[in-house]
């Protein structure tokens, strides 16, 4: 295992296969819808949906070194203020998206700003009590649908070509997932990324540099947020119903799951996590209730014997 | 019912919900001082211990019955088991974890967390089991507020058993020991104190008080399930925090603090049974924000 | 290592292309969508093994037009993503038709996907009145709509001569709907709903929620939700001393209930979709479940078998299995003989009569209230 993954590292240092290795998986992903059924289709869209939610919160867990519970409060946001604004107020899709983010980054910023002095563990306990209460504040307001949720969302329109099949939503999320890893490159590669990594490893040493470890916690708390918030907008139009019940925290817990089993903090890594969470149930069916006991093994061990997830480690 | 009665009447659920609370919430206020770690899977804990205790009650009540003699029995056992199930998840998945980063600790624990409860979901099917006694509903009727002798026996034993570990902690050696570990582990060590042993003993007690709470509940509420330890682990947690996490008193306090807010929450207009959770969970932020030593906990220079 | 790793990642992406591509094309295919994995995977397994039934029995008559049934089952498991999922996939397989649909929150963003397709879709257990707006009209429920459990709830409650009723719920889609549903239908008739509380699923100590429906002094307390939680509730109101009348809902139509709630659930009412011991049609029904599958059906297998059934029958009076054409026969349904008793629909493609009959407990089990 230890020579293959030495081996697989070796072979996608340089940067000039890495960079062919990204244009024939890019390839072959916008070539999927051609061969396969709605099907696969409804199962890779689901992929690239959780690999933007997974890269949303390895933002707060693997580069900023924040635990946070409640991730699926911040995709509720999302996707209940387009729900409410497209279905009680007849909202144009695409005009709620900015609406979501604001809304979003405003739940970061009300959860993170006073609690991101808090020690780690007690910050976990806040986010998934966090999570809780937006999911029960949803289930209780009229506004939201009460318990059964909102129903018959619109679909999107652009440029007067209505997005209804599954096939233009398997697009759609594609583009959002290579937005996202995009953006997550970006991010870790900048100033902001080093900051984070700083706070990380040593936060007192960080501050010592100057560094003003809440600025930089919260700048990650906010721009995870927005991530979950904008993948919310597109799955409330592509599902078209939304109910509390997506956002328990047991899809919280999914997505974390997704960024500590392919490495936390490394894109390919998350994205290999995102591909495992929905392809396992779809593939292994016949294990019915062992699924999820399966995944928590997988993750004990992994968080035992290899932390950095199951993508090889960099050398340094 | 008088409105005198009805407040009489939740202080009496809020004491018996909140002395269940104050019963899981010590083991995570003892694992908390001396490792400084959340053990995420104890929740889980109380819900194997109701599962064990069902296991143990359904062979031994061939031989003495399902009434009281059985139900102390199983518990003993459930104690015993998960005690030692609790000594084992040290063991293995937290002793290895120690020098690791927080985070990282965290998340073990919720992956034990995870395996206990998605395991009990797999071998249960998911069903709730019946967990028959032979309990009944006699009682007192103390003026308008009535109470069954079960509860009464209820409150009495977890008392008994907080007591019991109050003067463990506070009058033996091995008590001793473990507040010393809790002040500074090296130290410790350099005194020729075995801490592995002293850790591994207060994940025992922690664990087997988790699982005396559920197999009283079990027998109390009579049917028990895979998710019963996610809620209550939280809600003994926050009464933990209320306490003043890493102080025993602290959290039998917290625990019926909480017990009694939550009792006689229901009762406040526009809070009632759709916002009690709310209520519970905005208290436990509030909580931490402004006062995150909670009641009788000691403020910590340390800083994570 | 290169290639190997290459070659593997072409096989895996292979085999996902072919999944969901089985059958031949000489068969009728039939999609079933019930929760097989999760919390509900028992109900599920039962609709499941009751349809497979009634496409065994067809099959062995001769089939329809002449060709065999053929079953596939996607897994709904009561959760919407992963029932959008199974959706898609019976929809890939070209099925020529679907019976299925247990949890109406996991039901509701599938009626989409059907509609699009245009698949003829037999709902036999989910009956949410939310269901009803949102059908493109390709879609059946077999099982009576909350509208009419509410009306059978309520003239039990009016026999009784209740004033003052107390409705709680679980807070989820189903209980709520009918929760409110009740609630709605019993002030407009100039009554007074006293207390309308929630329930935590999972939550174990009702004390707080039992004194405060207490301290409103109900003649009737109505839970709308499932058994599990209702036994936990029903427990703890009689033990604080309530007397008076409770009622539950089709969710919580459970042997367990009774078991886990003792001796307090006796004089309990339930209101339920007719289970099979209650069915004298379905003698042999029971027999051949319990020779087949070893055990007894559950609650809506009666139902999963009629919607087969009454699939089969549509197909054969269609004469074709042109979706349209099974859609437009399923809608002139007249009175087709189920075991569960007749069905017909009305224009909303809801079934015409109310099937809901009162159970009351004695003695540990259900019995037909008379």
């Amino acid at each position: 295992m230890a020579n293959f993954s030495d081996t697989l590292g070796e072979w996608l240092r340089p940067q000039k296969n890495r960079m062919f290795i990204l244009l024939v998986l890019a390839a072959i992903a916008m070539l999927i819808p051609l061969a396969s059924s709605n099907y696969v289709l409804e199962v890779m869209t689901n992929v690239w949906f959780y690999v933007m939610l997974c890269l949303g919160l390895n933002i707060v867990v693997g580069y900023a070194g924040l635990l946070d519970l409640g991730y699926a409060a911040f995709f509720a946001v999302g996707a209940y203020t387009t729900g409410i604004l497209t279905s009680h107020f007849g909202v144009n899709f695409w005009l709620t998206i900015p609406v979501a983010v604001c809304c979003s980054a405003c739940a970061g910023l009300l959860i993170g700003g006073p609690t991101l002095r808090l020690r780690s563990d007690y910050l976990a306990i806040v986010t998934l009590g966090f999570g809780e209460i937006v999911r029960i504040v949803a289930r209780n307001l009229e506004i939201t649908g009460g318990a059964s949720g909102l129903i018959g969302i619109e679909r999107p329109s652009i440029f007067g070509f209505q997005l209804n099949q599954i096939v233009h939503f398997y697009y759609v999320f594609l583009l959002l997932a290579i937005l996202a890893c995009f953006v997550s490159y970006r991010l870790q590669h900048s100033r902001m990324g080093r900051a984070w990594q700083y706070v990380r490893e040593d936060e007192d040493a960080a501050e010592a540099m100057g560094i003003n470890r809440v600025a930089v916690k919260l700048y990650a708390y906010v721009i995870g947020a927005i991530f979950g918030g904008v993948a919310g907008c597109f799955f409330a139009v592509k599902m078209t119903a939304i109910s509390p019940e997506t956002f328990m925290f047991q899809q919280s817990v999914l997505i974390l799951l997704g960024v500590v089993l392919g490495g936390m903090g490394k894109i390919p890594g998350v994205i290999i996590g995102a591909f495992a969470l929905v392809l396992f149930p779809e593939v292994f069916r016949g294990l019915g209730s062992m699924r999820m006991l399966v995944f928590a093994i997988v993750m004990l061990i992994i968080m035992l014997y290899r932390p950095e997830g199951i993508w090889p480690a960099k050398k340094s | 019912m008088s409105i005198q009665d009805i407040l009489l009447q939740q202080l009496a659920n809020g004491l018996i919900l909140g002395s269940f609370y104050a019963l899981v919430a010590l083991g995570y206020t003892m694992v908390y001082g001396i490792i400084k770690l959340l053990n995420f899977a104890h929740g889980d804990l109380y819900m194997l211990g109701a599962f064990v205790g069902f296991i143990a009650l359904s062979f031994l009540s061939d031989y003495i019955g399902d009434g009281w003699a059985g139900i102390v029995c199983s518990m003993v056992l459930s104690m015993i088991a998960v005690g030692l199930l609790g000594v084992l998840i040290q063991r293995i998945a937290y002793v290895p974890m120690l020098s690791a980063p927080r985070l990282s600790i965290l998340i073990t624990a919720l992956a034990v967390s995870m395996v206990l409860y998605n395991g009990v979901m797999a071998f249960t099917d998911g069903q709730y089991l019946a967990f028959t006694t032979d309990l009944n509903y006699e009682g007192v009727q103390l003026g308008n507020v009535f109470v069954t002798n079960t509860q009464m026996v209820l409150v009495g034993s977890s008392l008994l058993l907080m007591i019991v570990l109050y003067l463990f902690v506070h009058k033996t050696l091995y008590g001793k020991a473990m507040r010393a570990i809790a002040i500074d582990q090296d130290a410790c060590r350099l005194m020729g104190i075995n801490v592995n042993k002293i850790i591994a003993l207060t994940f025992f007690i922690g664990s087997s008080l988790a699982a005396a709470a559920g197999v009283m509940a079990g027998t109390y509420y009579g049917s028990i399930h895979f998710f019963m330890g996610f809620i209550i682990g939280l809600k003994a947690f926050t009464a933990a925090v209320i306490g003043g996490i890493g102080s025993i008193p602290g959290a039998m306090l917290g625990g019926l603090l909480l017990g009694l807010l939550e009792a006689f929450g229901t009762q406040i207009p526009f809070i009632g049974t759709e916002w009690k959770d709310v209520f519970s969970f905005g208290i436990l932020i509030l909580l931490l924000v402004f006062k995150p030593t909670g009641i009788l906990g000691k403020t910590e220079i340390e800083r994570m | 290592m290169k290639k190997t790793l290459i070659l593997s990642s072409l096989g895996a992406l292979a085999g996902l292309l072919m999944l969901g591509n089985v059958a031949s094309s000489a068969d009728l295919k039939i999609g079933i969508m019930v929760p097989t994995t999760g919390s509900e995977a028992t109900y599920g397994k039962d609709m499941e093994n009751a349809i497979n039934l009634a496409a065994g029995e067809i099959n062995k008559a001769g089939g329809v037009l002449g060709m065999k049934i053929v079953t596939m089952t996607g897994d709904a498991a009561c959760d919407p993503q992963q029932a959008t999922a199974a959706a898609s996939k019976l929809v890939s397989a070209n099925v020529n038709g679907v019976v299925g649909g247990y949890c109406s929150g996991a039901t509701l963003p599938t009626m989409k996907i059907y509609g699009d397709a245009n698949i003829p879709l037999v709902i036999p257990a989910a009956n949410s009145t939310k269901l009803i707006g949102i059908n493109p009209g390709n879609a059946f429920q077999i099982n009576s709509t909350g509208f009419d459990q509410v009306k059978t709830a309520v003239s039990l409650f009016k026999a009784k001569g209740i004033n003052k009723l107390a409705i709680v719920h679980q807070g989820d889609g189903y209980s709520e709907d009918l929760a409110k549903l009740t609630r709605e239908k019993w002030t407009a008739m100039g009554k007074e709903v006293v207390a309308y509380e929630v329930v935590n699923k999972g939550e174990q100590d009702q004390s707080a929620l039992v004194t405060r429906i207490k301290s409103k002094a109900p003649d009737a307390v109505f839970w709308t939700a499932y058994y599990a939680d209702g036994a936990m509730v029903i427990k703890q109101l009689r033990q604080a001393g309530y007397r008076n009348l409770i009622a539950v809902g089709d969710g919580s139509n459970s042997p367990k209930l009774l078991k886990i709630a003792g001796k307090a659930a006796e004089g309990v009412y339930c209101f339920s979709n007719p289970t099979v011991e209650y069915l004298p049609a379905a003698k042999a029904f029971h027999a051949n479940y319990k020779a087949a599958y070893k055990q007894d059906p559950d609650a809506y297998a009666a139902l999963s078998y009629d919607g087969m059934k009454l699939l089969a029958d549509a197909i054969t009076r269609a004469g074709s299995t042109d979706k349209a054409a099974i859609i437009k026969a399923l809608a002139a349904t007249k009175d087709f003989t189920g075991i569960a008793g007749p069905i017909s629909f009305t224009d909303k493609n809801t079934l015409a009569r109310s099937n809901f009959v009162i159970l009351v407990a004695k003695d540990g089990k259900w019995i037909l209230n008379k």
